[in-house]
């Protein structure tokens, strides 16, 4: 895993958009949105992937598949119409989609989503002003790399965003990319605030990949690139490389030696950081970071962290089905966990079905916020607040109906299915195992190296889904089209021909060929005034010549009949 | 007093070398009359098989950004995701040809309506400008009458339609209205529209505003062919037409002096095997006297002054307000994140 993280703190106060004007670092371009759309914490990650809890332990920074929003805006009316207006204005500036972010998808988490910066009690305890949304479809690719990039202070190309090459980074297994901004203190005594801005990129490889399982890496192999550059603008400039197993298996040697090594010591977690900073490391070639490990990959139980999740979608048919979420607690020690979802409205939950079970038995949860949906307006939210038992599953059911859309509603690409965004599980862990956040008083990665608190805040994302909800067939019209058409081409074609024509009967000895048919023709002219007195004459004829004609007649309309069919 | 004076005999003297130099009246200077371009390049496809649809735009894409369109100039709807599909194998590139030549997707590509957001309600509202108010810059086609507009159309048509995402589809009576609403408005100065799909003459068939020049890749009964199939993805690459007009434009240089003329007459119908159809009467020029890079290029025009203009000094006093404002009486702190009892 590679976590690039890049902060800038300004010394102003968010609080104030007067004295966002003389922009230096700070790029002009986020600065100008946040102060019109008066924001207090912007937190926004763009994600293709998901993050495995069991085998990966915890990321710096947790997000969910797609694309996720969460904003805390200065205290002012119509806040639900600044918030419509911000995620216009976002969209154009990450190119992404951000403006289907609207009503249909926004929640105002009561207790999920405290601001991660300073602020009031009075403030954080009012969900008035916070906003959170979700996009389980969306793709990340160059695109969102390449506004994310121009934010940064030295821009791509010096420094260590010069090793972000799109081609490489979009090949791995996920990629996260993150924007954080909220106001931090500016010195210990924290009188005045100052803004910070971090961005962050996590992405995951493997590089055993077409490797025959030899797990080598370095910043060429995984980036295609090396770093030639610092950054003359940041004032750190570090790389960490987390060096705990190193003398245990997997045995691995890095290439250039280490600056030094920290110890980094959390309750309950050790480990060993080698840092360099890169200055050092630039002259005479450029620094290419490599690891060479003694042995190929071997697999081996790794340890499951404290707390993880699974959510999956229950059930067959299209007219109903359940959503089980499974909450794995591997601590010895009980937790308190809020659980927080966001259904949308189309899949009507039932919330007398909703249910907590640990071990068969039945848990009470401490607290429960449920806000039922209102068609094509808002989407279901529930946060429940329960206790997690130690060294136990706890299963979190529902079951939902599905609801018809009208046909305008659906996507183009309807038979797709329709995305559920993910399930958020806070909770608070007395150790930090597996932990590699940064924690919330501190800016930079090395500031949280020797953290004496005991308690670490977790936030998990888990899967989102993708339900097909009943989808009408929409070939259905020109198939329909086709078929009416032919259907009454024939039928009533047929018996249109049978009402309105008339038919007159054909003497079958009278039948000529060719040169008689003429001779008849020039025949015709000739005898036209005549032909009165030979009607009369043939009036005449015997009923013998009439009853031969009748049964003729007969004859030749059940053979004129054939011919019609 | 010696300032002022030296202050207009350098102006005089720079006016003088400056005249000397490009050795161009002015008047030829504003020849072609306009002063920025803007391009408007959609890709109306969804789904993995019309890959070549996404390269097509993303093609022309490259050749303006090459040419000096900048990408605030440049709106680009691309309707699916061809680059991080999970069927790409190799992710982050679309490549306009199977032996890999060149990726058009590149390192530095800015999409502006991407996915479910190319429906021809957009489309139509970019082009005339009817946008929310909440639209952001990078989204509006901020033109004026002194702009050039290149509109680039690719996707699956039909005899007077062009389908948008399997879904709805574009008449062309539609596009011939939307363009006399700019005209109108006066939102362009010339539009050059290049359509590549089939049946793509019927598109433009209906227009009725001037100074429209407008170039289809198959006449009206004719079919668009696709290029080339590249194995490794299984689909096809690019179509026919643009494949050829790129390999027409990847020799053009923002200095260059090819007209467009030159350009209507890439893909003669034994490399195309439709017939490329081609508008000239609605435009009031000659088109073998309009530089290509007209449209596909970025004209900076720098109109010279002969005389100084004094500046304010604009720069502000010291605020006030200094942070020191900002201080409270009592140590602020951070929020509580959990906010239940552990």
């Amino acid at each position: 895993m590679f976590h690039f993280q890049f902060t800038t703190v300004w010394n102003v106060s968010i609080d104030k958009p007067e004295s966002f004007q003389h922009y230096h670092l700070f790029p002009k371009s986020l600065g100008d949105v946040l102060t019109t759309y008066k924001v207090k914490e912007l937190h926004l990650s763009q994600t293709q992937g998901l993050w495995k809890h069991e085998k990966w332990g915890y990321p710096p920074e947790d997000a969910p598949p797609g694309d996720e929003l969460w904003v805390w805006f200065q205290p002012h009316s119509g806040v639900d119409q600044t918030w419509a207006d911000l995620v216009n204005a976002l969209s154009g500036l990450f190119c992404a989609s951000l403006n289907f972010m609207d009503s249909k998808s926004t929640v105002q988490p009561r207790w999920s989503f405290r601001p991660a910066g300073l602020a009031s009690e009075f403030y954080s305890a009012n969900s008035r002003f916070v906003r959170y949304s979700t996009l389980p479809r969306e793709v990340v690719c160059t695109e969102n790399l390449t506004p994310w990039k121009k934010l940064l202070p030295c821009g791509s190309k010096i420094g260590l965003a010069s090793l972000l090459n799109s081609v490489k980074i979009y090949d791995g297994f996920y990629h996260s990319l993150g924007v954080h901004v909220r106001s931090v203190c500016q010195d210990t005594q924290c009188l005045t605030p100052a803004t910070e801005l971090k961005q962050t990129l996590t992405v995951v490889y493997d590089p055993t990949t077409n490797k025959n399982g030899k797990q080598d890496w370095s910043f060429q192999s995984m980036f295609d690139r090396t770093l030639q550059s610092q950054c003359p603008l940041a004032d750190t400039r570090k790389i960490y490389v987390d060096v705990t197993t190193q003398e245990t298996l997997p045995k691995f040697s890095l290439s250039p030696v280490p600056d030094f090594v920290l110890n980094q010591k959390r309750s309950g977690e050790e480990r060993k950081i080698a840092v360099y900073q890169i200055g050092n490391h630039l002259s005479p070639s450029s620094l290419n970071l490599k690891a060479m490990y003694e042995e190929k990959l071997t697999f081996s139980n790794s340890s499951l962290p404290p707390v993880y999740a699974n959510r999956f979608v229950t059930g067959y048919g299209l007219e109903r089905g359940g959503v089980t979420c499974m909450i794995y607690n591997t601590m010895s020690s009980n937790t308190t966990v809020i659980f927080m979802e966001t259904v949308p409205w189309f899949l009507r939950v039932y919330f007398s079905s909703l249910r907590i079970e640990n071990d068969g038995k039945e848990i009470k949860p401490y607290k429960i916020n449920f806000i039922p949906a209102k068609d094509r307006a808002n989407p279901y939210q529930m946060e429940l607040v329960f206790r997690l038992f130690a060294n136990s599953v706890t299963k979190i059911t529902y079951s939902f109906e599905r609801a018809f859309l009208k046909w305008t509603e659906y996507p183009p690409d309807a038979n797709h299915g329709f995305y559920v965004s993910s399930a958020v599980v806070s909770t608070v862990l007395p150790v930090a195992s597996q932990y590699t956040a940064t924690s919330q008083s501190v800016s930079l990665l090395e500031e949280s190296f020797s953290d004496s608190s005991s308690s670490f805040f977790l936030r998990l994302h888990t899967e989102t889904l993708l339900v097909s909800l009943p989808t009408p067939d929409f070939s259905m019209p020109y198939n329909v089209i086709c078929l009416a058409c032919t259907v009454v081409a024939i039928a009533f074609g047929s018996l249109h021909n049978l009402t309105t024509r008339d038919f007159t009967a054909s003497d079958p000895s009278k039948r000529k060929g060719l040169v008689a048919k003429l001779k008849s023709f020039f025949k015709k002219e000739k005898e036209s005034p005549e032909n009165k007195p030979d009607s009369k004459e043939e009036e005449i004829p015997s009923q013998k010549d009439k009853d031969n004609s009748k049964s003729e007649e007969k004859d030749s309309k059940k053979k004129d009949g054939n011919s019609e069919t | 007093m010696a300032a002022p004076m030296v202050n207009f005999y350098f102006q005089l003297i720079a006016f003088a070398f400056l005249h000397q130099c490009t050795g161009t009246s002015p008047e030829e200077f504003f020849k072609s009359g306009h002063t920025n371009n803007w391009a408007v390049l959609v890709d109306t496809s969804r789904f993995w098989f019309n890959y070549r649809h996404v390269a097509n735009v993303l093609s022309i894409y490259r050749s303006c950004k090459r040419l000096g369109i900048p990408d605030s100039r440049i709106i680009l709807m691309v309707a699916d995701d061809m680059a991080c599909n999970p069927r790409n194998p190799r992710p982050a590139t679309v490549f306009n040809n199977a032996n890999n030549q060149i990726n058009v997707y590149g390192d530095d590509v800015e999409v502006d309506y991407r996915g479910y957001e190319v429906t021809v309600e957009n489309f139509i509202r970019v082009l005339t400008g009817r946008l929310p108010p909440s639209t952001p810059r990078s989204k509006r086609l901020l033109s004026d009458e002194h702009s050039n507009v290149l509109v680039y159309m690719t996707g699956h048509g039909g005899d007077g339609f062009l389908k948008f995402q399997d879904a709805e589809e574009i008449s062309n009576v539609e596009l011939a209205d939307a363009f006399e609403q700019m005209w109108q408005k006066r939102r362009y100065h010339e539009v050059f529209f290049m359509i590549d799909t089939c049946q793509a003459e019927s598109m433009f068939q209906k227009f009725y505003s001037p100074n429209i020049l407008a170039v289809a890749s198959s006449k009206v009964g004719e079919d668009s062919l696709s290029h080339h199939v590249d194995p490794s993805i299984g689909v096809y690459v690019i179509d026919r037409y643009t494949y050829y007009a790129l390999e027409f434009l990847e020799t053009v240089t923002p200095g260059s002096k090819k007209t467009m003329g030159q350009f209507l007459e890439v893909c003669p119908k034994y490399q195309c095997i439709s017939t490329v159809a081609k508008r000239t009467d609605l435009f009031r020029r000659d088109v073998n006297k309009v530089l290509l890079t007209d449209f596909f290029g970025s004209v900076r025009n720098v109109e010279l002054l002969p005389d100084s203009i004094h500046l304010q000094n604009a720069t502000l006093h010291t605020h006030s307000e200094d942070s020191s404002d900002v201080k409270s009486d009592k140590p602020l702190s951070y929020a509580q994140q959990f906010p239940m009892p552990v």
